[in-house]
């Protein structure tokens, strides 16, 4: 683990800075590696893990950065390197990672896991929503039913299905839904995935929205700490009212156990660990949960700046709440994990 | 490395088997003080034994026991729901760290093997007047000759009535600064002029003590550290064991603790209802164990810290709120899911820990963990000041 301390504190200091730039465009993401982290070094990629991953989705919560690096990164590299390697797949990924084709992926998002596509052998239908990122794809990975209900990814050009903007409170995101009717696919455009790889997609989808929000909280705290030590009210730094700093406390114990369960889930999941989904299911429900109360009371500690749209603080707030319900609410996660007390043992 | 520590479980685990009273919570419920006592002096024999009593020591003392390895001993013992060290706690961790940081080498040699042959610690720091504001005590300590004279009240010494020594904080220079007038001593508890007095606490123990010392002769030997610098010594050494006994008390709300909640939960009422059944009652548990994971997580970054330096100023007071809120929370819910017949259980076992499966009483005694030892509120103040470098609040130095 310590062996790759310094590879992240410099994976870390590199993507603040590029984040601290006004837009980043997807061409940067390419240029910097992002984009072609987890993928293998054949196909132009760092084979790196999703630890590696983790820390770049950190800095982007901390940014509230409007990227698509979830979709047309973390989600499209995820779902190609968990088929068999294939010409067909390596191209595609090949592509990607270099930044001539940009995907995405087509999973359930509310929480459940049954896939939103049906392709019967020839044709694919069905219909998700709020897919991240598939505005600005031009390859579309379907997470489908198969003829034998197996699970298979389907790829289609974008153009050869319906993909409409769905607007959302959160602008720093990227959402659309995507509908196929009977859209005709040949063979070579349809690759099996094992049912645990599948559910291996919606863990990496989950705790991938759980960093980012572990970092939009880690950011508010920071933020409210430092308004907290300038801001003065009755002749004394408000941070030095007992209200404030145990708020202030409470904010920091939130964020402190979070970062532990992300921590925890991320290393399952880059080691790909049977226990993994659980702790998935932990670091989503903790991290997405209280990122919405540590920026809301960001925005409390703030007091009348933090309501503005100027302070920027709102865009935390939506973002963190939008990150809540994707994929999963912490009540789904929760219910999943409940799955497991019947017949109960330490 | 690994293969070697899952050697090392598997020998725990076989000890735990074969040495853990199978029958101790019944035979330590209701128990008589002498019983009590008896208990904990023979279950702290048994682990010395073994090795496992002060694995955190020094070797040249009797520990050495590498941290990745106590980590693996305190699970263990945690998950085979062993009695817990409550008489000797004060002695193996605060007397010992406090000798081992700042002792001379004749009080480490006259009191560490003696604590492992059962010495009894109590520590003597809290008074009426000086609870959360420590600094403010006014029990009076005046050199006379090669000795000291103590005069003044302590309050909260938890098993003062058992113990054979006290760690004891008293002012020396009444004109100095309140932090800058205090001295440490070790105070043996035979000395005459001490009156040792219990008080019942809030789920009927009497395990919390008053004492009231009356021209106390304490000799100039023992005092620990320089005169005057007695505030600085228990800063330093109070907050050194927290780490691993925090990293048991987790270990066991995840094992026994949870599996209780789970089971109260399992258990069909008479009037049909099974409070698994109901969503609200899994989202609940669901919530616990979040926690309770994240708790785990936390408490051996902090072992993990301790030993390589690299341990935050916040970091033990943050496992000790989050710890002692979450027993709140989960204590107050298996009251709740006991529902009338948790009120019927009025005693629960001795030497437990601080989740018994006695629901009421358990949810009751969890104050015992939000208000001593730094209360919620003084927590939250240290790492509001301490871990996020907050101003400072108005105090007294």
């Amino acid at each position: 683990m310590t062996d790759y301390q310094d590879l992240h504190d410099e994976l870390r200091s590199v993507a603040r800075d590029l984040l601290a730039k006004d837009n980043v465009d997807w061409p940067q993401l390419v240029q910097a590696g992002w984009v072609g982290l987890e993928a293998p070094e054949h196909c132009g990629g760092a084979g790196a893990s999703f630890a590696e991953v983790a820390v770049v989705l950190d800095q982007i919560g901390r940014a509230a950065a409007s990227t698509a690096y979830l979709g047309g990164a973390v989600l499209s590299v995820g779902a190609l390197n968990a088929l068999q390697p294939s010409d067909s797949r390596d191209g595609l990924l090949s592509d990607v990672v270099a930044g001539e084709v940009r995907a995405a992926v087509a999973l359930p998002t509310d929480g459940s896991t049954t896939p939103r596509f049906r392709f019967d052998g020839t044709a694919v239908t069905g219909r998700a929503e709020f897919v991240p990122d598939a505005g600005v794809a031009e390859e579309l990975l379907l997470l489908a039913s198969g003829p034998r209900d197996q699970s298979v990814i389907v790829r289609v050009p974008a153009g050869a299905v319906e993909v409409q903007r769905q607007p959302v409170l959160d602008e720093t995101r990227g959402l659309a839904t995507v509908s196929a009717d009977s859209v005709a696919v040949d063979g070579s455009a349809v690759w099996t995935i094992d049912t645990d790889s599948a559910a291996a997609l919606l863990d990496r989808a989950r705790l991938a929205v759980a960093c980012d929000s572990l970092g939009l909280a880690e950011a508010m705290l920071d933020a409210t700490v430092s308004y907290a030590g300038v801001r003065e009210q009755f002749g004394r730094a408000i941070g030095s009212f007992q209200a404030v700093k145990h708020a202030c406390a409470d904010m920091l114990v939130a964020v402190t156990v979070g970062r532990r369960l992300v921590a925890d889930a991320v290393e399952a999941v880059a080691a790909g660990a049977p226990g993994a989904t659980t702790a998935v299911l932990m670091a989503k429900a903790h991290a997405c949960g209280s990122a919405v109360d540590v920026v809301g009371e960001a925005m409390q500690l703030h007091g009348g700046i933090g309501y503005t749209w100027e302070s920027g603080i709102h865009v935390y707030l939506k973002r963190a709440a939008l990150n809540r319900s994707l994929f999963g609410s912490p009540a789904a996660q929760r219910k999943q994990l409940a799955e497991r007390y019947e017949n109960w043992r330490n | 490395m690994t293969a070697d520590l899952d050697d090392f479980r598997a020998t725990v685990r076989l000890w735990c088997r074969a040495h853990v009273p199978a029958d101790w919570r019944a035979a330590q419920t209701g128990a008589s003080d002498e019983e009590f006592v008896a208990f904990q002096k023979a279950w702290f024999a048994e682990l010395h034994r073994a090795g496992y009593a002060v694995p955190h020591w020094p070797a040249e003392w009797g520990g050495g026991m590498p941290v990745d390895r106590q980590i693996v001993l305190y699970s263990e013992l945690a998950a085979h729901d062993a009695p817990r060290l409550v008489l000797a706690f004060v002695g193996i961790h605060h007397a010992a760290s406090t000798l081992l940081v700042a002792g001379t080498d004749e009080q480490r040699r006259r009191h560490l093997p003696a604590i492992l042959d059962g010495e009894i610690w109590v520590q003597g720091f809290s008074e009426p007047e000086a609870g959360s504001d420590l600094a403010s005590l006014r029990t009076t300590a005046r050199r006379v000759g090669d000795h000291f004279v103590v005069n003044g009240q302590k309050l909260w010494a938890s098993g003062g009535l058992h113990a054979d020594w006290c760690l004891l904080l008293a002012r020396t220079d009444p004109d100095a600064p309140k932090r800058h007038g205090i001295s440490y001593f070790l105070l043996d508890m035979t000395t005459p002029g001490i009156d040792v007095r219990p008080i019942r606490n809030a789920i009927g123990d009497s395990h919390f003590c008053e004492i009231f010392l009356n021209d106390v002769k304490i000799p100039a030997d023992n005092l620990v550290g320089e005169e005057n610098r007695g505030w600085q010594v228990a800063q330093a050494t109070l907050g050194a064991e927290r780490g691993m006994t925090m990293l048991e008390l987790a270990e066991r709300l995840g094992n026994a603790g949870f599996g209780w909640l789970v089971q109260a939960c399992d258990r069909t009422g008479p009037d049909g209802y099974r409070p698994l059944d109901d969503a609200v009652v899994r989202d609940r548990l669901a919530q616990f164990e979040i926690e309770i994971t994240g708790l785990r997580g936390l408490c051996r970054d902090v072992v993990a810290g301790s030993e390589a330096g690299t341990v935050g100023a916040a970091d033990p007071s943050v496992v000790k709120l989050y710890y002692s809120e979450l027993l709140q929370r989960m204590t107050d819910f298996g009251a709740e899911i006991g529902g009338l017949a948790a009120q019927t259980q009025l005693t629960k076992p001795a030497s437990s820990g601080w989740e018994s499966g006695s629901w009421m009483l358990d949810f009751i005694g969890s104050w015992e963990w939000t208000i001593p030892g730094g209360s919620s509120e003084i927590q939250r103040t240290i790492i509001a000041e301490r871990g996020l470098g907050l101003p400072r609040e108005p105090s007294a130095l």
